[in-house]
């Protein structure tokens, strides 16, 4: 067992050493694939909590009507409550609002104590949405309850926020689908060109009975090893350029709402996929290019 | 040891290289395959080594079905037979020690038996002295027994050579062919396919001509035969 693997990670390293201009190529061409694949895993990564914080935000106002009796809001809450896509419902009574609205202005606010003998604000529910609703539709469900005066949310804006963070995500998703299928193709090639310069000992190996593991076995650490050396220098991009962007930006996307991940442990978690992915692509194309080549005589 | 029964290939080319070949060879035995090019020996070759599977018939190596052997067992069949071709098919980087050591390291022998069975072998072979020597420094006749010595390595019961004389002037020939008789001696069953009418002919052994993917004549006497 321990001389099958010392054997494998000799001949390895011997394709590794003697193609050595093709392997500094490929590793290099995974190198670029790999920086890009961090980049999008980066933004994916971010898109996906700015979209979770958004979406969590998402609070809808729903007005009663002044006339509508006190008595009547137990069964109206209920009602709301049943309606699809809504995941919670608070009541705030009209003194609550006022409260909230003075705090909103904080100092400036105490002007607005004189409303409190004569409150014009409404009593409210604030519905919370679960993801994945539209919240144009939730809110058209709602407002047909008996008293209720109007629904306000963020409009289109929000949703169309929403909706392009969603599109951003899916669009970096399929890049990085591309990016790494486009990764393992260029190992393959590199293991096909191993394979053919030593196209004589594998024929003698197979005329000796060794198995195709055997064979194989070196073959797919070469490919692997590539993978690591492609996934280095991403990995330290990764770390520095992220902690680079993060401190210059001061953690936050265009203003405090949009946060973005903090430095650790995302950096690390990135690295360790970028390493993940170097190993997976060469793990893969090399063994397809070993296997076909195997395959293709008993 | 060796028995065919009806074997005939065809090859999706639509080539057909052997035509119901029926024929047994015994343990022990030495046998040339002579024919002109095309007559189907290499085939024949092909199907003893498990590289091809027949289209009819059964090919049977001591017990073991070759052509519906799984190709996960095809390695561990080509253990129990050498092969050895035309053109020496040896590694240039390595010593001739090595070059035969190389046979029993990818089956994963123990390395101080294959450093004792490659010693054996070298005697065999008549190389003891040239084990430092790269193939490049050795002659024809030298490389071609360095071949015989990896594919006897294993102690195989079957030794097939697909012409093992066809690069050699005619003094190395004779020494291939001694060697092979020799190694035949301990008790392999030897198979030479050959187009050398002068080695057929001065080392007599049982001779089958092939002719067209069918067996013309089998002469247990020996002795070069043409259509």
């Amino acid at each position: 067992m321990f001389r099958k693997i010392g054997h494998a990670f000799k001949e390895a390293f011997w394709g590794l050493t003697h193609h050595l201009a093709m392997v500094t190529s490929t590793a290099n061409a995974i190198t670029i694939t790999l920086v890009l694949v961090s980049v999008l895993t980066v933004l994916i990564a971010n898109v996906n909590q700015i979209t979770y914080d958004v979406e969590d935000d998402i609070q809808l106002y729903v007005k009663i009507e002044k006339d509508v009796d006190d008595k009547d809001i137990a069964t109206m809450q209920s009602k709301i409550s049943r309606i699809a896509g809504v995941e919670n419902v608070e009541y705030s009574d009209a003194d609550a609002e006022l409260d909230r609205f003075i705090a909103a202005y904080g100092e400036a606010g105490e002007i607005y104590e004189i409303y409190r003998d004569d409150n014009p604000l409404s009593r409210v529910f604030i519905v919370k949405i679960a993801g994945g609703y539209s919240l144009a539709e939730v809110s058209q469900q709602i407002s047909t309850v008996d008293g209720i005066d109007s629904v306000d949310f963020g409009g289109a804006t929000v949703e169309d926020f929403v909706k392009l963070l969603n599109g951003t995500r899916k669009v970096g998703l399929i890049f990085a689908g591309a990016l790494t299928l486009l990764a393992v193709f260029l190992i393959y090639n590199t293991i096909k060109i191993t394979i053919n310069s030593r196209k004589e000992e594998i024929g003698i190996m197979r005329l000796v009975g060794a198995t195709n593991s055997y064979i194989r076995a070196p073959l797919v650490l070469e490919g692997v090893f590539i993978g690591i050396l492609g996934a280095i220098i991403p990995i330290v991009l990764t770390i520095f350029g992220y902690q680079y962007i993060y401190t210059s930006m001061d953690g936050q996307l265009v203003s405090g709402i949009l946060k973005l991940l903090p430095v650790f442990p995302f950096t690390v978690y990135v690295s360790c996929f970028v390493l993940a992915m170097g190993i997976i692509v060469g793990l893969v194309g090399s063994f397809l290019s070993a296997t076909r080549y195997l395959r293709w005589k008993r | 040891m060796i028995h065919l029964e009806n074997v005939s290939k065809v090859y999706k080319n639509g080539t057909n290289a052997l035509s119901n070949v029926t024929l047994d060879i015994n343990d022990g035995e030495f046998v040339y395959f002579i024919g002109e090019t095309g007559s189907g020996k290499s085939t024949l070759i092909k199907l003893l080594d498990g590289e091809e599977i027949p289209t009819k018939g059964k090919v049977i190596v001591n017990g073991t079905n070759v052509g519906r052997l799984r190709f996960s067992k095809v390695p561990l069949y080509r253990r129990k037979i050498g092969v050895v071709f035309q053109d020496y098919q040896l590694l240039k980087n390595k010593t001739v020690f090595d070059n035969i050591a190389f046979a029993l390291e990818v089956i994963n022998k123990p390395r101080k038996e294959v450093n004792n069975r490659v010693r054996e072998v070298l005697q065999i072979i008549d190389l003891s002295n040239e084990f430092k020597n790269y193939p490049t420094q050795l002659s024809g006749g030298q490389q071609q027994r360095v071949v015989i010595g990896r594919a006897i390595s294993n102690n195989p019961g079957l030794l097939i050579c697909d012409e093992p004389t066809g690069n050699l002037d005619p003094r190395h020939s004779k020494e291939i062919i001694e060697l092979l008789e020799k190694i035949n001696a301990s008790g392999t069953t030897v198979i030479v396919v050959t187009h050398d009418e002068f080695l057929v002919n001065s080392y007599k052994r049982r001779t089958i001509l092939l002719d067209n993917g069918r067996i013309v004549s089998d002469n247990p006497l020996g002795g070069y035969c043409h259509v």
